[in-house]
């Protein structure tokens, strides 16, 4: 009788470990290895290929708001909390680990403007548009306990926006005036006033933490400091700015998103130019937020997308969308740099992977290896064409080619017409104007 | 209870009959307390005046109130002082308008928070320019050593043994403070100890040491006397012999460097070029030297004499030879001998053309066409060498002549129209003036005076320029004040980025399609043409072709005019003559180059296939039988295995001299190929040698794979990366956790230059 067996050579699919791993003897010398630049070329240009088959960066969708959303607030400690607010003047705390929301009530009538935890993470404050300040506890209320604040501050002007100071336990306000706040207190210790009608954002530096910034109704940045009894300085840009973000490590950087689609990055030092001009949107900019190791950030725009720029290019090296995503209106940059949180229109908050192909869950010694030389070579690359163009492609909506298209065609115009202008007048009298200095127009002391 | 209630108080009645009389008077809404801070007033809490109660409120005190009291009572001189100040005060300046102050306070503000920011500078350009950086920044953490406040535990159970060594142990203590001093210091101890050893050592080791002192002060007194002797030492062919093993050294040094780092091979090279350059420009080697001099006087009769001056020039041409040519290279010289003024360098090989004209007819024949050569070379130089003297002098005497007469008109220079100068691919190409105009030595004296004095003129109008401008009363200096760079320390502080890293700052592809290249990419491959074309076209100067084709102009004109002519002159042969003579002293300029041959060579490397026949068979095949098989035979087997290769295929260029297609090309290559340098590069040698060295593992060991694969940032996962703190601007640097960081940092400079 004849017995069949399946016999396998163990070698072939019993993995090395890491006691089964030999040294292996190499030869480095380069005369032995004629053709490493090609074959390094050839992984570099798989390595880039892999990148993006596995770039998926949609992580989850948290639904549970009844109107879309308007503001987030990041715990300052625990990276899987997340306050979110909603124009119906709801606040959800969401867990992040389970993607699901552990609270949720109505906090103000109206829009909620903004959220701010305190130093601790223990509180948190919220504004909204019934002129309140609400301080509500971190902890959840016992089962059968009604959801109530724990204080309640009556303002006298409207608030648009708040931000706690991250080392001590003031916070600040923003609305008709910049108004600065000790936790203990229930009137403002100071109000900071400049001429403006409307304050919609206001950031403490979290850095230096004494110096807090402002985006006006009239086009301007504010600065201001904590401790003096003036405001410092403002800038007026061509259009208005939405929202504002400090860099976490560089203490003097700050990035504004612009209503012209935008995103302007200024040294405090030196106001009169911007350092950057951060392009690539087709609508305003709604929001902006840093990564917290302050090397990019991440933007949200009204045409529905959300892009990743290097805080030092002036071209985004991302652009996220999903069809179902509306206006995004706020977006945040998780406190361990791995994740993106979008809030829009349409009631939905979005996670992202802050690098889209990123393999999430455990990932071995070998594995991280192997990852940071393919980096690497992704890396050292990146100016060959082939590579470049596989790294870069994207598809986007077409309303996006569209506008992009649209403006492009503008700007062509512009400049025509300006080059027509500057050939038939005399010569100097139409100057040159660097696209960094053209958007902004006067610095007020 | 209505006996209560009837119970009249007078008191109490007055109280109310007065409240009810100031029921219309009085405001009901309290004067505020302040329970809180709070810089504004709520106008609500204001509290309204009460009119009637005016004359019964208090008055501010002033300082005439406290006069009168002063007077009225016994301190009249304080009132009358009082009184003085008060007159004599002086009253204060108007305060600031609110918006003028308000400006100046946030000035002030703005300034100060500029200081307070700039303190970041440096870290941040740490930051910025760090190999790697690691997120959250690691905290500084206090060590502290516990260890040294551990007290013993008193009520310890000791073993016997245990006792015993602490007796001993206590003993030896004992002994050795007897023995060194009375401290209870243990490092002070130790120390002390360790110098009584010493002590006790040198004595026998003090001699030693002397004689090792003495004998290197001998032996360096030794070497610096030999140095000097050999400086001293006359012979020339000692030093000749010295010089050339020092050569030899180097020529070996640089073969070893060539192997293992071309780049400082290359650096060695340029020095030798630079060496070859300045031998160029030295008057070293060229026979003008006073022994040279002397021996030209004899060197018609002797001719070992001549043998000498020969060896000289030879001596200079293989200094000055081309060690290697490359293009850019040749381009610079050119570039410097198209920037030599041409007329007044006699040691112009360019420029020997006209002497070499002028000097033909007087020079008769030798033996040797190179000693001709080199004859009518030496006369032209001296010659040319006496004129430029004369010059000089004739300048110098026109200088006096101008200092003693500068009323005197001055003589306008007779403007010469100049020889056609043009240049042609960086090449000055002069025309060569028309055989009728034959040039006379006097001729030329007077035009190079001539541009001396024009040239001379034009300094002194300069002068008397510059003269001017110094007299004039300054100007007002414009209040243009420069613009404060408020970035420029940081730009000052930044580092320079050990490892530069590919920045891709450009729109992403958005198109659905990639097929249609966009316009920008469009506009940059043609840009990226232009430049690559633009090296091209510098370096495809051929000095041969260029000359060769003005000369064959020139020919071409003289046979125009030989035909005009209808018969042969003499001397418009003798003309035609020496311009092919001037041509061969090109070519013999450039017979070290030789970039036809290289060119031809080049072409013909690329068609010509080394064995058009193969020879298949191989020894021993088909012999099976052994030896003794028929010549024949195997003649017939070795024609059957003969492989004849099809004629090789024409080139395109085949019958085109100065055209060169690159047949080898890979078009499908082309695609891959990076066209411009990428940005933070700023030279193709730094993006050449950051893409030539590999990282992988295969072809670098382990540890340099894992220090090129590092990232430029690492975060760990589930932890909280704080924004800079404070403290980070004490911090001093911490200790690196990482084996590779800790590695890289114990590398010397250079070689963490070399990883980078």
């Amino acid at each position: 009788m004849k017995v069949k067996m399946i016999s396998r050579n163990p070698d072939n699919y019993v993995r090395e470990t890491k006691l089964q791993q030999h040294k292996i003897p190499r030869n480095y010398d380069p005369a032995l290895h004629p053709l490493e630049g090609a074959r390094e070329y050839v992984r570099a240009l798989n390595a880039t290929k892999l990148d993006r088959v596995f770039a998926k960066p949609f992580v989850c969708n948290l639904s549970g708001h009844r109107d879309g959303v308007s503001c987030f607030g990041k715990h300052p400690k625990h990276l899987s909390t997340l306050a979110t607010g909603a124009y119906d003047g709801e606040v959800r705390i969401w867990d992040l680990a389970n993607r699901s929301s552990i609270r949720s009530f109505v906090a103000h009538d109206g829009f909620v403007r903004g959220i701010a935890y305190s130093r601790n993470g223990q509180r948190f404050f919220t504004v909204g548009d019934d002129k309140t300040i609400k301080v509500w506890n971190a902890q959840a209320p016992e089962l059968g306990e009604e959801e109530e604040p724990v204080n309640t501050i009556l303002s006298r002007h409207i608030l648009q926006g708040i931000s706690h100071n991250r080392k001590d336990n003031s916070f600040a306000t923003c609305g008709e005036v910049c108004a600065i706040w000790d936790e203990q207190h229930n009137d403002p210790i100071k109000t900071l006033k400049w001429g403006v009608d409307t304050l919609h954002t206001i950031s403490f530096n979290p850095v230096e933490t004494n110096i807090l910034a402002c985006c006006a109704s009239d086009r301007s940045i504010i600065l201001y400091d904590q401790r003096e009894a003036q405001p410092l300085r403002k800038v007026v840009l061509t259009m208005k700015s939405n929202k504002l973000a400090w860099n976490p490590m560089e203490a003097f950087n700050f990035t504004v998103a612009n209503e012209d689609c935008n995103l302007y990055t200024f040294d405090t030092r030196k106001l009169q130019t911007p350092l950057k001009v951060h392009f690539d949107h087709v609508s305003a900019v709604t929001d902006v937020d840093y990564a917290p190791t302050g090397k990019e950030f991440v933007s949200s725009s009204y045409d529905k997308t959300v892009r990743i720029y290097h805080a030092h290019q002036s071209h985004s090296r991302d652009i996220y969308h999903t069809k179902r995503m509306q206006h995004v209106v706020c977006v945040a940059w998780s406190l361990d740099n791995r994740y993106i949180f979008s809030g829009s229109d349409e009631m939905n908050i979005r996670m992202w992977k802050a690098n889209a192909s990123e393999k999430l869950g455990v990932v071995r010694p070998r594995e991280r290896a192997n990852f940071n030389y393919q980096e690497a070579l992704k890396e050292k690359y990146a100016a060959h064409p082939q590579i470049k163009r596989i790294a870069r492609h994207r598809q986007v909506p077409r309303h996006v080619l569209n506008a992009q298209r649209k403006m492009r065609s503008v700007k062509d115009k512009e400049l025509l017409k300006e080059a027509n202008v500057r050939k038939h007048s005399k010569k100097g009298t139409v100057p040159f104007v660097s696209e960094k200095k053209k958007h902004v127009i006067r610095q007020d002391v | 209870m209505s006996d209560d209630e009837e119970q009249y108080n007078p008191k109490s009645h007055k109280k109310l009959l007065q409240a009810i009389s100031n029921l219309g008077n009085v405001q009901h809404i309290r004067k505020s307390t302040r329970d809180e801070r709070q810089q504004q007033q709520d106008e609500f809490q204001l509290v309204k005046r009460n009119n009637n109660n005016a004359e019964h409120a208090p008055r501010a005190v002033g300082v005439n109130d406290l006069v009168q009291i002063l007077r009225s009572s016994k301190h009249i001189a304080t009132g009358k002082k009082l009184k003085n100040v008060h007159s004599s005060k002086k009253v204060l300046e108007k305060p600031l308008e609110k918006p003028a102050a308000d400006r100046i306070k946030r000035k002030i503000g703005y300034e100060g928070v500029k200081k307070k920011l700039g303190r970041w500078d440096a870290i941040v350009s740490k930051q910025r320019a760090a190999e790697t950086q690691i997120f959250p920044i690691p905290s500084d953490t206090i060590y502290i050593n516990t260890a040294a406040h551990v007290k013993n535990l008193k009520g310890r159970v000791k073993s016997d043994l245990a006792k015993e060594l602490e007796a001993s142990d206590q003993k030896l203590k004992e002994l050795r403070k007897a023995q060194i001093g009375d401290t209870t210091d243990e490092k002070e101890l130790a120390k002390k100890e360790r110098e009584l050893l010493e002590k006790k050592l040198t004595r026998d080791e003090l001699f030693a040491r002397r004689k090792e002192l003495a004998y290197l002060k001998m032996r360096e007194s030794q070497k610096s006397a030999k140095a000097r002797l050999q400086n001293k030492i006359k012979s020339k062919k000692y030093h000749k012999l010295q010089k050339r093993q020092k050569i030899l050294e180097q020529i070996k040094e640089f073969e070893v460097l060539q192997k293992t780092n071309p780049e400082a091979a290359l650096e060695k090279l340029n020095a030798l070029e630079k060496s070859r350059v300045i031998e160029r420009a030295s008057l070293r080697h060229k026979n003008t030297g006073t022994w040279a001099k002397n021996l030209q006087v004899r060197a018609k009769y002797d001719k070992d004499v001549r043998k000498d001056l020969a060896e000289q020039l030879a001596v200079s041409r293989q200094l000055t030879e081309k060690k290697i040519e490359s293009e850019s290279e040749d381009e610079q010289e050119m570039k410097v001998e198209t920037d030599a003024p041409v007329p007044t360098d006699p040691f112009n090989p360019w420029t020997k053309g006209k002497a070499a004209q002028k000097t033909a007819e007087s020079q008769a024949d030798e033996e040797d066409p190179n000693w001709r050569k080199y004859w009518t070379e030496r006369n032209a130089n001296e010659k040319l060498l006496a004129e430029h003297q004369a010059d000089l002098k004739a300048v110098k005497e026109e200088k006096e002549q101008e200092k003693k007469t500068s009323k005197a008109p001055k003589k306008k220079p007779i403007k010469k129209k100049k020889a056609n100068v043009t240049v042609e691919n960086g090449w000055v190409v002069e025309e060569v003036d028309s055989p009728a105009k034959a040039e006379t030595i006097d001729d030329i004296f007077e035009q190079h005076d001539e541009d001396v004095r024009q040239k001379l003129s034009k300094k002194l109008e300069k002068l008397k320029k510059q003269a001017e401008i110094l007299k004039q009363p300054k100007m007002k200096a414009k209040p243009t004040k420069k613009k404060r760079d408020e970035l420029k320390n940081l730009k000052d502080l930044a580092f320079k980025k050990t490892k530069q890293r590919i920045e891709i700052d450009e729109p992403l592809n958005q198109e659905e399609e990639p097929s249609q290249p966009s316009l920008d990419v469009v506009n940059k491959l043609t840009t990226t043409e232009e430049t690559a074309a633009e090296p091209s076209a510098d370096s495809a100067i051929d000095p041969n072709k260029v000359t060769t084709i003005t000369l064959k102009q020139r020919m071409r004109d003289l046979d125009a005019i030989n035909d005009a002519l209808a018969e042969d002159d003499e001397a418009d042969y003798d003309e035609s003559d020496a311009a092919a003579e001037r041509q061969l002293t090109i070519s013999q300029a450039f017979e070290d180059d030789d970039i036809i041959a290289d060119f031809n060579k080049d072409k013909t490397k690329d068609s010509e296939i080394k064995n058009a026949e193969i020879q298949l068979a191989m020894p021993g095949w088909g012999s099976w039988a052994g030896a003794g098989i028929s010549q024949e035979v195997l003649n017939r087997r070795n024609k059957r295995l003969l492989l004849k290769l099809a004629a090789p295929e024409k080139r395109r260029d085949e019958n085109k001299d100065n055209l060169y297609i690159n047949e080898t090309t890979n078009k499908q290559a082309r695609a891959h190929m990076v066209s411009s340098i990428p940005f933070p590069f700023k030279s193709l040698a730094d993006y050449e040698a950051s893409i030539r060295a590999p990282i992988g593992r295969n072809f670098v060991p382990e540890t340099a794979f894992r220090m090129m694969t590092r990232p430029a940032v690492i975060t760990r996962k589930g932890q909280v990366i704080e924004p800079m703190s404070e403290s980070e601007l004490v911090k001093p640097d911490r200790r690196l956790r990482h084996v590779v960081d800790r590695r890289i940092q114990r590398l010397p400079l250079h070689q963490k230059a070399k990883i980078a």
